[in-house]
C-alpha cells in the first residue's frame, strides 16, 4: 500500500511511529508494545528500555479513553496555518486505559459542552488532508456518560 | 554507579561580565544574529574589563548557530580552546553556565562567553528557527505547533486536575509587567497591565491569554565566565556560580506529551540536585529569575523548586509576593521574558547577575543569592544559583 504520510513526512520527534500512521490510514488504531515483556511503549521507540528487546508489536486497540488534558487553540502558528478556518479548535490529550494509560493527541470533533479532564472520549479516524499535514489522524469525540 | 552529590563546581567560577544589545521588536533590528552576538559579547567584555581576544571558550544552547569559529576574526581570538552547545531549547540555559564552568575547572578554557542571539531580520520567524524542525508528527498532525499550545495542555492539567488557581498565572504576568515599567531597556515598559486588561486580553491557547505568552525579540545577550581565582581582579563584583545542574529524570525527556507528572515543568530532578549541590534551600533565595515561556510553566517551575507546593501555591504565588523589593520571592525583576524581551531566556542570566551587583532596575536590597531557572517544560532543563562572595 502507498501511504500518504510517506510523501508528507514530518522529521521531528522520535520517529519510531510509522506503523501508527500506516495503521490509521488502513483504518485501525494501533499502539506499540514490547514483543518480549509486553510493556506498552508510548511514544513508540526503537528498543524496550526495560527488557532490552528490539522487537515491537503493534496491536489494535479500541480507541476509548478519557480526557487527560486539553487546550482550546485560538491562534494558528506558522506550521499549522491550514487550521485557521477551524479556530478555535480543541486539542485533546486522551488517556487510553487499554494501553496502560498511553496518552494520544487528537483534535476534538463534535459538541464541546462536556469537555473537562476525566470526560470519556471515543476516537474516529480522519483520512489524510492538508489540515493533518497529509497524515491520517485520530479525532476524539466526547462519549458522554 | 554513584549518585553521590557532586559539589566540585560549587563556587569555582563566576560571571564577571554581562552585555546585551537593545531588545528590538522581532524583525526590526536590521542586523543579523551574528552581529548582535558579537555586540553582546564585546559589551560583556567591556563590562568585565577583559580583552575580547582573550575569550577562548564559546558556549550556548538550543538553536544558537553563531558559533565561536564564526566570530574569531571579529574578536581577534588568539585561540579557541572550547566550544559547545547544550542540547534542547531554552531549557539549556542556565546549564550552559554549568558547561562553561566545567570547561574552566578542567582547564579546557579560561575565559568563556555564554551567549544567545536571535534575529528575525532576513531570517525565519523566530519560533520556527528555535524549534529546529524537531516537533513530532504526533503534534503537528493534530494541530499542536507552538510551545504555547503544548504548555497550555500542561497548565490546564495544573489548574483543572491539581487545583492550582489560574490566578497564579495572571499574577506572574502582572509582576513581570510591573517590573518592566522601571526598566528602560524593557520592550514592554510602556504597557500598564492590570487585572482587567489581562482578563480582557485575547486567548492564545487556553488557559493562556496574550499576556501569559512571551514575546520574541531580536537581540544578543552575553555573559563572561572565568575562574573564581581570576574573578576578584576584574572590574565588577563577581557573581559566583554555586550550582547549575541540567538534566531530566525518568518520566521526562522527549515523550510527546506522555510526561510524568504532566503538570510539571521538568525540574524535579535538577531542583533537588541544585539544593543538594549548593547547600542552600528555597527559603534562602533572595530573588529569582523564573524563565517563563508561558506563565503557567513558570508557576510549575516555582512549585518544583520548592518555593511552595501544589497545595499552597495559591497562597504563595500572589502579585505582592512576586514583586521587588519586599515580596517573599521577587521574580523577573527586569520584566522577564514576558515584558523585558525574549532572547530565549538569556536576558534572565544578566538580570540574576545585576541583582548580586546591586544594579537591577528593581533591586532587592542586599540580594546575595540569586536563582535563575531555565526554559520550563523542555525535554531537558537546567537551573542555576548565583551568589555574592559572602555566599561561598
Amino acid at each position: 500500500m502507498q501511504y500518504s504520510f510517506h510523501t508528507h513526512r514530518i522529521t521531528g520527534g522520535i520517529g519510531a511511529d510509522d506503523r501508527y500512521w500506516e495503521a490509521l490510514e488502513e483504518g485501525t488504531f494501533e499502539l506499540p508494545r514490547c514483543a518480549d515483556c509486553k510493556r506498552w511503549m508510548w511514544p513508540a521507540h526503537f528498543r524496550c528500555g526495560q527488557c532490552g528487546c528490539w522487537q515491537v508489536l503493534w496491536e489494535p486497540v479500541d480507541p476509548v479513553g478519557t480526557v487527560y488534558a486539553w487546550t482550546r487553540c485560538w491562534y494558528t502558528f506558522d506550521r499549522t496555518t491550514e487550521r485557521a478556518p477551524d479556530v478555535p479548535y480543541v486539542v485533546v490529550l486522551a488517556e487510553i486505559p487499554a494501553a496502560d494509560g498511553a496518552r494520544v493527541i487528537g483534535v476534538l470533533r463534535g459538541p464541546e459542552e462536556q469537555l473537562r479532564i476525566g470526560a470519556p472520549v471515543r476516537g474516529h479516524i480522519d483520512a489524510p488532508s492538508a489540515k493533518t499535514k497529509g497524515y491520517a489522524a485520530i479525532r476524539w469525540e466526547l462519549a458522554g456518560k | 554507579m554513584s549518585n553521590a552529590i557532586n559539589t566540585m563546581l560549587r563556587g569555582t567560577t563566576a560571571v564577571v561580565g554581562i552585555g546585551q544589545t537593545p531588545f528590538y521588536k522581532r524583525g526590526t533590528s536590521g542586523q543579523p544574529a551574528l552581529k548582535l552576538a558579537l555586540q553582546a559579547i564585546v559589551s560583556a567584555c567591556e563590562d568585565a574589563g577583559i580583552d575580547p581576544s582573550d575569550i577562548d571558550g564559546f558556549v550556548s544552547y538550543g538553536a544558537e548557530r553563531n558559533d565561536g569559529q564564526r566570530m574569531m576574526p571579529a574578536l581577534n581570538t588568539k585561540e579557541l580552546r572550547f566550544g559547545a552547545l547544550v542540547w534542547t531549547h531554552g531549557g539549556g540555559i542556565p546549564g550552559a553556565l554549568g558547561l562553561a564552568a566545567t570547561a574552566i575547572v578542567t582547564g579546557q578554557a579560561n575565559v568563556v562567553a555564554v551567549y544567545r542571539a536571535m534575529s528575525e531580520t532576513g531570517g525565519q520567524r523566530l519560533r520556527v528557527a528555535v524549534s529546529q524542525d524537531d516537533t513530532a508528527a504526533q503534534q503537528l498532525v493534530n494541530g499542536l505547533d507552538g510551545p504555547a499550545q503544548m504548555c497550555a495542555m500542561r497548565s490546564m492539567r495544573l489548574i483543572e486536575a491539581e487545583g492550582v488557581p489560574a490566578r497564579t498565572l495572571r499574577d506572574m504576568a502582572l509582576a513581570s509587567y510591573y517590573h518592566a515599567r522601571r526598566n528602560p531597556a524593557a520592550v514592554g515598559r510602556g504597557i500598564e497591565l492590570d487585572e482587567s486588561k489581562y482578563g480582557s486580553s485575547r486567548w492564545i491557547s487556553e488557559p493562556y491569554r496574550l499576556f501569559d505568552c512571551s514575546r520574541e525579540n531580536d537581540a544578543g545577550v552575553a555573559c563572561i565566565v572565568v575562574s573564581a581565582q581570576q574573578a576578584p581582579y576584574l572590574r565588577q563584583p563577581p557573581a559566583y556560580l554555586l550550582g547549575a545542574p541540567m538534566g531530566a529524570a525518568r518520566g521526562w525527556g522527549m515523550l510527546e506529551e506522555n510526561h510524568n507528572p504532566y503538570w510539571s515543568a521538568g525540574f524535579q530532578g535538577v531542583a533537588k540536585r541544585l539544593w543538594a549541590e549548593t547547600g542552600y534551600r528555597p527559603g534562602d533565595v533572595d530573588v529569582a529569575q523564573i524563565y517563563e515561556n508561558m506563565t503557567g510553566m513558570g508557576v510549575s517551575a516555582m512549585i518544583e523548586h520548592g518555593f511552595c507546593s501544589l497545595e499552597n501555591a495559591a497562597e504563595f504565588i500572589t502579585f505582592d509576593n512576586l514583586i521587588a523589593p519586599n515580596g517573599a520571592l521577587p521574580i523577573n525583576t527586569s520584566g522577564g521574558n514576558l515584558a523585558e524581551g525574549f532572547i530565549h531566556g538569556m536576558s534572565l542570566v544578566n538580570e540574576a547577575v545585576r541583582q548580586i551587583r546591586g544594579t537591577s532596575p528593581n533591586q532587592v536590597p542586599g540580594a546575595a543569592l540569586s536563582l535563575m531557572t531555565g526554559g520550563p517544560g523542555d525535554p531537558v532543563v537546567s537551573t542555576a544559583l548565583l551568589g555574592s562572595a559572602d555566599t561561598l
